[in-house]
C-alpha cells in the first residue's frame, strides 16, 4: 500500500516539472502532436498512422511483409458482402452509409441532437436496428468485417474530429476522454498517456508500447495476438484488463469519449486501416 | 498537498483497521469488502480485477471451510478497495500535470 501511494506520489511530482495544466482542444491537440514530433524526430508526421512500426525499423520490415498478403484481406470481403445483403425490409448498409460506405472520416462525431459522441460501429448498429434488424457485437466477429469494408474504402482520408463550440456538452465529453486518456487506474496504477505518451517507445517486457498520436486511425485490426479481428473499444478493454482494472463497456459512454478525444488527437493523418498489428 | 496526503492515508488506516476489529463472522467480512468495492465503484468508477478475485477467493476459501484463510482474504481485498479510492482521489487531483503543454 505504502509502495503504491509513494510510487504515485513519485510519478506525479517527477512529471509535474515537464507537464503542466493545458488550454483547450486546439491548444491539447498542437501539444500532443508537437511532443510526438519532437520525441520521435526521425518518423515523418504522417507515419505516426502506423502505430509502433513508425518507430520501430526493424519490426517494420516484418510488419509490410505482413501486409504483402494482409490477414484481414477475408473480412474486407465478408464485410462488403455483409454490407451489401438487403435487409428484410429490402434495405441495406448502403442506403444508410452510401455504395461505398467510406464514411470513415464522419466518425466519431458529435450527435447535438442526442447529445453525445457516435462512433461508427454504433452508428452500424444504429441502421441496423432502424431496419428491423439484429445489432452486432461491438468487440469482435461481423462488426469488424463490416468497418475493416468501409475503413478499406476509406482509406486515405483525413481524420478531422470536430468538437462543435456552440455545444458545452460536446466540450464536455472531450474533456471527460482526456481525463481518462491521462488518469491511472488499475492496480497497476497506470493510465494510458503512461505507457503510450510518457514512455511510448519503450518495452514493456518484449513489446514496445506504440506512440498515441496515430491511435484513432487504423480500426479495425487484426492482432496476431487475437489471431482475429478486433475493434478500438476491444483494445482499450484489453489494455485495462493489462493493468489490472475492470473493463468498461464496449461503445458505452467512457470508451465512446475515449475514443472521441484520441481520435481528435489525431486529426490531420489519415484514416489507414483496417490494419495488421502485433 | 502532502500533508493532506498523509492525514487521508492515516485516517484511511484508522476506519480500515476500525472496521476489522470488531469480531464479526468471516461471512460478514467478506460482504463488508464485497459492499466497499461496490461503494467505490459508484462513487469513482474506478474498479481494480485484482479486488473481485481476492473476493471470490475468500469466498471459495470460505466455502471450503478455511476459515483463517478467508478472513485474511477479506482484509486484503478492504486493503485493494481503500487503495482504489485512494488512487481516485490522487488521480482526481493530480491528472492534469501529465497533459502536454
Amino acid at each position: 500500500m505504502k509502495k503504491i501511494i509513494g510510487s504515485a506520489l513519485a510519478g506525479t511530482l517527477g512529471l509535474s516539472i515537464a507537464f503542466g495544466i493545458s488550454a483547450g482542444p486546439v491548444e491539447d491537440q498542437i501539444a500532443f502532436q508537437k511532443y510526438y514530433e519532437n520525441r520521435f524526430p526521425d518518423t515523418p508526421t504522417e507515419d505516426f498512422a502506423n502505430g509502433v512500426y513508425s518507430i520501430l525499423p526493424a519490426a517494420r520490415e516484418q510488419w509490410e511483409a505482413i501486409e504483402e498478403f494482409p490477414p484481414y484481406e477475408l473480412a474486407i470481403e465478408a464485410g462488403e458482402e455483409f454490407y451489401n445483403k438487403p435487409f428484410a425490409n429490402g434495405k441495406s448498409l448502403a442506403d444508410c452509409f452510401g455504395a461505398d460506405g467510406a464514411v470513415r472520416n464522419q466518425y466519431p462525431k458529435w450527435d447535438s441532437e442526442r447529445g453525445m459522441v457516435v462512433t461508427m460501429e454504433l452508428a452500424i448498429n444504429e441502421c441496423l436496428t432502424a431496419n428491423g434488424e439484429k445489432p452486432l457485437k461491438y468487440k469482435k466477429g461481423k462488426i469488424t468485417e463490416v468497418t475493416a469494408f468501409m475503413s478499406f474504402n476509406s482509406r486515405g482520408q483525413k481524420v478531422d474530429v470536430k468538437i462543435p463550440s456552440d455545444d458545452p456538452r460536446a466540450l464536455a465529453a472531450y474533456e471527460n476522454g482526456k481525463e481518462h486518456f491521462y488518469t491511472k487506474r488499475g492496480q497497476l496504477n497506470f493510465a494510458c498517456a503512461d505507457c503510450h505518451l510518457l514512455t511510448a517507445g519503450n518495452l514493456y517486457r518484449a513489446d514496445t508500447t506504440s506512440p498515441g498520436f496515430g491511435h484513432g486511425t487504423h480500426w479495425p485490426v487484426f492482432r496476431s495476438k487475437w489471431q482475429s479481428m478486433g475493434t478500438l473499444h476491444r483494445r482499450f478493454g484489453g489494455c485495462h484488463k493489462n493493468i489490472r482494472a475492470n473493463p468498461y463497456k464496449a461503445q458505452g459512454e467512457e470508451y465512446r469519449n475515449l475514443e472521441y478525444f484520441v481520435t481528435y488527437m489525431s486529426n490531420g493523418l489519415e484514416f489507414n486501416g483496417p490494419a495488421a498489428r502485433k | 498537498m502532502k500533508f493532506k496526503l498523509k492525514m487521508l492515508i492515516v485516517g484511511l488506516a484508522l476506519t480500515t483497521s476500525g472496521a476489522f476489529a470488531g469480531n464479526g463472522t468471516t461471512a460478514e467480512h467478506i460482504e463488508a469488502a464485497t459492499a466497499a468495492y461496490k461503494q467505490v465503484a459508484k462513487d469513482t468508477s474506478y474498479q481494480w480485477t485484482t479486488t473481485v478475485r481476492t473476493i471470490k477467493a475468500a469466498r471459495k476459501a470460505l466455502e471450503a471451510g478455511d476459515d483463517k484463510a478467508a478472513r485474511k482474504l477479506a482484509h486484503q481485498a478492504m486493503d485493494l478497495v481503500e487503495a482504489t479510492r485512494l488512487q481516485a482521489k490522487i488521480e482526481g487531483e493530480t491528472w492534469q500535470m501529465r497533459v502536454p503543454k
